[in-house]
């Protein structure tokens, strides 16, 4: 059936994807210095990067669907349905980042640290929105180039979204908190 | 409602709106968020572990990327074709089955791959700290094929129930998939440390 269609078009990205993941890794590494200068911060991080990768690849699956559809292609890209789909990440991204910032400040509290909470939240939420309008911008780049080449966009998109989100999010918090840090 | 009636009602041409999206998103984002800052207060009780054995560390990320993408992967496969028709609702679908088996596979693949390439690089930026490419790569096989599993079980589960529901299993699958990957990767990754005794 469809097994070789599938190792072939998936195998090499989850590979790149895993190296990715490996990139990703060694920024945290880089950034144990800010962890201990700023109490609170690695707890934001898992959320940060689900956050992230959520949004982008339940885009990229819809997209994959409107595709199968017929709705959106390649000569058909930038269409209204596109539009509202890039308004959701946008708003979820705001609203998710603010309740991250709040949750990571209230369970530091509970296990007896207690962060700065509008540096907490200032942080997640320049991260989270800096890489909302990075990742949409890749994200329809990336469709863009999955149609024209034609391949299945279900195979392609999340991975792909999941691994440039990881990257770029933990780049975005790096700087944001190196900013915030700097300025409050 | 079903949501795939929208997409036959034939007047209004645009489908999406940002509204029901992100109405749809939010509760399960937010729970998927609650989950994370767990496994991000589990990260800092570990952190002292994961300093002594920063090779785990890079690991982290590789276990929980690779699980989250064999997860979305496969939710967004069952999610097309369930729109489209060619998957049945049901957990006896032959469809749905020869796609998880083909997801083990590729994962056992990839977790293989990533496992000695980790190995490599962990060596050339001389932080291998006494663990051995077999046993290295054992780990991290035995930590991916347990998430690998429990991932498969909630993608499949997933598009089927939300499905069923009336929602979009787009809105759906990656969230759960990618948060339980996140915790559990986490969480595995300490268990199998504990039973073969590393660094703890």
């Amino acid at each position: 059936m469809y097994a070789k269609e599938m190792l072939k078009q998936s195998l090499p990205l989850f590979i790149l994807c895993g190296f990715g993941a490996i990139v990703a890794g060694s920024t945290l590494g880089l950034m144990l210095d800010l962890f201990k200068e700023i109490p609170g911060l690695i707890v934001v991080i898992p959320g940060i990067i689900a956050m992230r990768g959520n949004i982008s690849t339940a885009f990229g699956s819809r997209i994959g669907s409107a595709y199968h559809l017929g709705i959106i292609d390649s000569d058909n890209l930038w269409n209204e349905d596109l539009k509202q789909n890039i308004y959701s990440s946008i708003i979820l991204s705001f609203l998710v980042s603010i309740v991250i910032g709040v949750l990571a400040y209230f369970s530091s509290l509970l296990v007896g640290i207690t962060p700065n909470a509008v540096k907490l939240i200032t942080i997640v939420l320049i991260a989270g929105l800096i890489s909302a309008f990075i990742l949409t911008l890749l994200t329809i780049l990336i469709i863009f180039m999955v149609f024209k080449r034609g391949y299945d966009p279900d195979n392609i998109t999340g991975p792909a979204l999941a691994t440039f989100g990881d990257i770029i999010t933990i780049i975005c918090i790096f700087g944001s908190a190196l900013l915030v840090e700097m300025i409050m | 409602m079903h949501f795939w009636k929208c997409f036959v009602s034939g007047d209004d041409n645009v489908i999406y709106s940002w509204k029901k999206i992100v109405k749809n998103s939010l509760p399960l984002l937010t729970i998927a968020v609650i989950i994370e800052i767990f496994a991000g207060q589990i990260l800092l009780d570990k952190q002292e572990t994961l300093i002594f054995l920063p090779i785990f560390l890079i690991s982290i990320p590789v276990i929980n990327s690779v699980g989250g993408n064999i997860g979305s992967v496969l939710g967004a496969r069952l999610a097309s074709g369930l729109h489209v028709g060619y998957v049945s609702n049901s957990f006896k679908d032959k469809e749905m089955q020869y796609n998880v088996l083909i997801s083990l596979l590729i994962a056992f693949i990839t977790y293989f791959i990533l496992a000695i390439v980790i190995y490599f690089i962990a060596v050339l930026g001389n932080i291998v700290s006494d663990i051995a490419l077999i046993s290295f790569i054992a780990i991290i096989l035995l930590t991916g094929f347990l998430l690998v599993c429990v991932i498969s079980l909630a993608s499949v589960a997933t598009a089927f129930i939300s499905y069923k529901k009336g929602f979009d299993p787009d809105d759906m699958v990656a969230p759960v998939v990618t948060t339980i990957g996140d915790f559990l990767g986490i969480l595995f990754l300490f268990f199998v440390l504990g039973i073969i005794g590393v660094g703890i």
